[in-house]
């Protein structure tokens, strides 16, 4: 078999990993070796579902002797077979690094024969890479459960990430589709790697350390870091019935317990057909855009989980983005001026983001920020606007302060482009022709009003919104709104007939209509679309 | 007092030599621009700077030591942009941060002026700290289009093997990013003597294992493609177009991040690789 055959083979095989990011450490180019890292990462290519390739990520071979229900590669699956030799592959990946087409070797695998003679074909691949060529580029290594303690050392030692797949996100899914992987053999290996980059991270800050005036006895032989970019993991939404607060939880207890660098969420794709598998032609690829928002709120925006998902509301909002569906709830604590607020709660205002706020902060300190200043800064001000005061002037005009009105004013179906699977999607609020559309125009109430009526506990409209919630702490010990938010929104946005009091006996609940609940309206096309009317007409 | 464009000839001698000008003659002219960029105003008295190199040093002396170093790269690069407004740009920030004059702020530190006012610490102070003032604003959004445009050239050049083992790249950026490229990618690929030719600004930098220099030049003769060129330019692109997914197509997110300006100068994007012709036509 031809190279560029094997190359089709188990690219093709490994292209539903998602994990593929060269980012995470700074590695400076040295004399007589080839390569470097940047610590931001480097996109070099877009492949034509929009996602970037920056890795040369392959399977060492799509040979497997498990037969999980949601891969293709499994063993009951009838496809081309191929196996790269550990040169060959060593050779390709050089000789696409020297032409700038990739940043480094992503390297999974199936598990040919058990998973310690797997991962030893990829230790000798590296090996090659590293000493053989002296590449200093990226290389990202996956763990095949069930390996041993020793074979994962020797291998995070050659590799700058790696990443064991959680696969699902609970341990009942993972029986049910996958029964040769249990939850032990999973976390053993992310529980070693952790250790190990710790105790790693110690013995070298030691070792750089200079306690004594005595000549120090460096080793001569400079050791490699193990996994210095830290470890990642992956898990498919949508294969079972997990909801958004289990996994956006259990991405959170990853990141606090484990260390994780991050996450990733992989929509699912229906590519085998097997009785254990839910049958629907709809990928979840909004859910998986929402999640992943939530996710950057943890990393990035000093969220904590409760913050964005509670118990009673247990899937993020598919029309609004998670950081916004927080700020409508917690309108107490906007607006912010901009002048003054802390860089934590500029943070937290939608439409201002990390560099956003960095620059906000140092640009305040020279001179004043009005409107013509913030937008020069490059913040979204469009949004912005209704959660910030500007010098003491408030310029969210036009829109009621209130969290329906902002809601109206935020919610924004997710861009999936013209074409593929998300273009045919119902634009919800889209006025039609024949329909009858009330134009009475509600009173716009500004943040003054807004907080007097705070203040007199009467306000109708206020009562199921969270009070006084004036910092983020304190927000986070709060119960969240007690009345469901998709069935008092949703049947608004969708007709803009309907009355904007909430009634949520009356309107269609998450119980009456599941298929919203899956977060991915856009997807369902057609069929979906005529629901949607059907219901709003009903 | 007129209204007063200077032209100058697109280098950073020249501006400087041009910013050089305005002070001597106390004038404050409202454009600087290249010959062929600039539309002259109603009443506007053009006047050509010539370029001087003595003049450009004394500047970037100026520069150095009153707003910092940091701040004299940053002209530096911002004079690449192929913006027309470019020159303007460039004299209101240095006018804006010579007369702030707040060179450094040795307050508190260990260096005790040994640096002769020209480190790199201490920036606090530095005019690039103005983010929101209208004469640094427009000087930051054109100086991160250059780093952006830098930062897509990292992403998209692709090398090809030539004879002789030399590797070559050409493309076509929107700012004459060349000599910013070349310090990352001699460190990357020392092994290997390299040549980046911009076919818009007619530069080439060239790493032949030691130090890299540039090229001005309008004549490029190429030897041919090495052996294995072809196949691996095949097989790169079977690769890319293997890894995606159907499912997910999304063809306007693929050009949002990857303009089609590029594409003729991408490998997997061309629409026909070298020596494919010969190949279709044969069958």
């Amino acid at each position: 078999m031809d190279i560029a055959d094997k190359l089709e083979i188990l690219a093709d095989a490994a292209k539903y990993d998602v994990a593929c990011t060269s980012s995470g450490i700074d590695r400076d180019a040295q004399k007589g070796k080839l390569g470097n890292t940047l610590a931001a990462g480097i996109c070099h290519s877009f492949s034509a579902d929009g996602r970037c390739i920056t890795l040369l990520k392959v399977l060492m071979t799509n040979v497997c002797v498990f037969d999980c229900a949601y891969c293709v590669n499994r063993c009951s699956n009838e496809v081309a077979r191929a196996a790269f030799k550990p040169h060959e592959l060593a050779d390709l990946t050089i000789g696409f690094y020297r032409r700038n087409y990739i940043e480094g070797l992503f390297l999974s695998s199936g598990v040919i024969r058990s998973p310690d003679y797997t991962t030893e074909l990829m230790i000798q691949t590296l090996e090659i890479l590293r000493f053989e060529h002296g590449f200093r580029g990226y290389i990202h290594a996956k763990a095949v459960p069930g390996t041993s303690p020793e074979l994962i050392d020797h291998l995070g030692h050659l590799a700058d990430r790696m990443s064991v797949n959680m696969e699902l996100p609970s341990s009942q899914s993972l029986q049910l589709l996958a029964p040769e992987k249990n939850k032990q053999n999973i976390l053993a290996p992310m529980k070693q790697i952790k250790e190990n980059i710790a105790e790693d991270k110690d013995t070298r800050a030691i070792a750089r350390k200079c306690t004594t005036y005595m000549a120090e006895n460096k080793p001569k032989k400079k050791t490699r870091a193990f996994v210095p970019a830290g470890q990642s993991t992956q898990m498919i939404i949508g294969a079972t019935p997990e909801s958004d607060y289990h996994i956006l939880n259990l991405s959170a207890s990853l990141y606090r317990t484990l260390s994780l660098k991050r996450v990733f969420f992989s929509a699912y794709l229906p590519v085998n057909e097997d009785a254990r598998l839910p049958v629907k032609d709809a990928i979840e690829l909004n859910r998986e855009h929402r999640l992943y928002q939530a996710d950057w709120l943890l990393r990035f925006y000093r969220f904590d989980v409760n913050e964005i998902i509670d118990e009673k509301h247990p899937f993020l909002d598919p029309l609004l983005d998670p950081k916004a569906n927080w700020a409508i709830n917690n309108l107490d604590s906007f607006p912010v001026e901009v002048n003054t607020a802390p860089y934590e709660m500029l943070l937290r205002v939608p439409g201002i983001g990390v560099r956003g706020a960095k620059s906000i902060v140092r640009a305040r300190k020279r001179s004043t920020l009005r409107e013509p200043e913030l937008r020069k800064l490059g913040i979204a001000y469009k949004r912005a606007r209704y959660f910030i005061t500007c010098n003491g002037s408030y310029a969210g005009t036009g829109a009621d302060f209130s969290r329906e009105g902002l809601r109206a004013q935020l919610a924004a179906p997710i861009q999936g482009g013209r074409h593929g699977r998300r273009a045919d999607k119902a634009i919800p609020g889209q006025l039609s022709l024949f329909e009858q559309v009330d134009t009475t125009k509600p009173k716009i109430m500004r943040p003054g009003e807004y907080q007097r009526l705070a203040a007199s506990t009467d306000a109708p409209n206020l009562a199921d919104t969270p009070m006084s919630a004036a910092s983020p702490t304190e927000a986070r010990a709060l119960p969240q709104a007690s009345a469901d938010p998709f069935a008092t929104s949703i049947p608004e946005w969708f007709a803009p007939a309907v009355s904007r009091q909430p009634k949520p006996d009356a309107s269609p609940s998450r119980i009456a209509s599941p298929r919203w609940d899956s977060g991915s309206i856009a997807t369902q096309g057609f069929a979906g679309r005529e629901r949607i009317v059907a219901s709003v007409r009903a | 007092m007129t209204d007063i464009a200077y032209t100058y000839d697109g280098s950073l001698e020249g501006l400087l030599s041009a910013i050089f000008t305005a002070y001597a003659n106390k004038e404050d002219p409202s454009d600087i621009a290249r010959a062929e960029n600039l539309q002259p105003r109603l009443g506007q008295e053009v006047r050509d700077v010539e370029t001087s190199m003595e003049f450009a040093l004394r500047v970037q002396k100026g520069i150095c030591r009153t707003c910092g170093p940091i701040a004299f790269d940053a002209v530096k690069s911002t004079s690449l942009s192929d913006d027309p407004a470019t020159g303007s740009i460039v004299y209101r920030f240095v006018r804006y941060a010579m007369a702030k004059h707040k060179p450094h702020d040795c307050a508190g530190c260990t260096r005790k002026m040994r640096c002769g006012g020209l480190c790199t610490r201490g920036q606090k102070n530095s005019a690039l700290n103005d983010i929101a003032h209208p004469s640094v604003a427009p000087f930051h959004e054109l100086n991160r289009t250059v780093y952006n445009e830098r930062h897509r050239m990292m992403q998209f050049l692709r090398f090809e093997h030539m004879e002789g083992d030399v590797w070559f790249a050409q493309c076509n950026p929107l700012a004459s990013v060349v000599p910013l490229l070349m310090d990352w990618f001699a460190g990357r690929f020392n092994t290997q003597a390299f040549m980046i030719y911009d076919e818009v600004h007619r530069i080439a930098g060239v790493y032949e294992g030691k130090d890299w220099y540039l090229v001005k030049t309008d004549e490029l003769v190429l030897p041919e493609r090495s052996a294995e060129e072809r196949a691996m330019q095949a097989a790169w692109k079977r690769f890319y177009d293997t890894v995606a997914v159907e499912a997910r197509y999304n063809p306007e997110l693929r050009r949002q991040f990857m303009p089609k300006r590029f594409w003729r100068n991408i490998t997997e994007m061309k629409e026909t690789l070298p020596g494919r012709e010969i190949a279709g036509s044969r069958r």
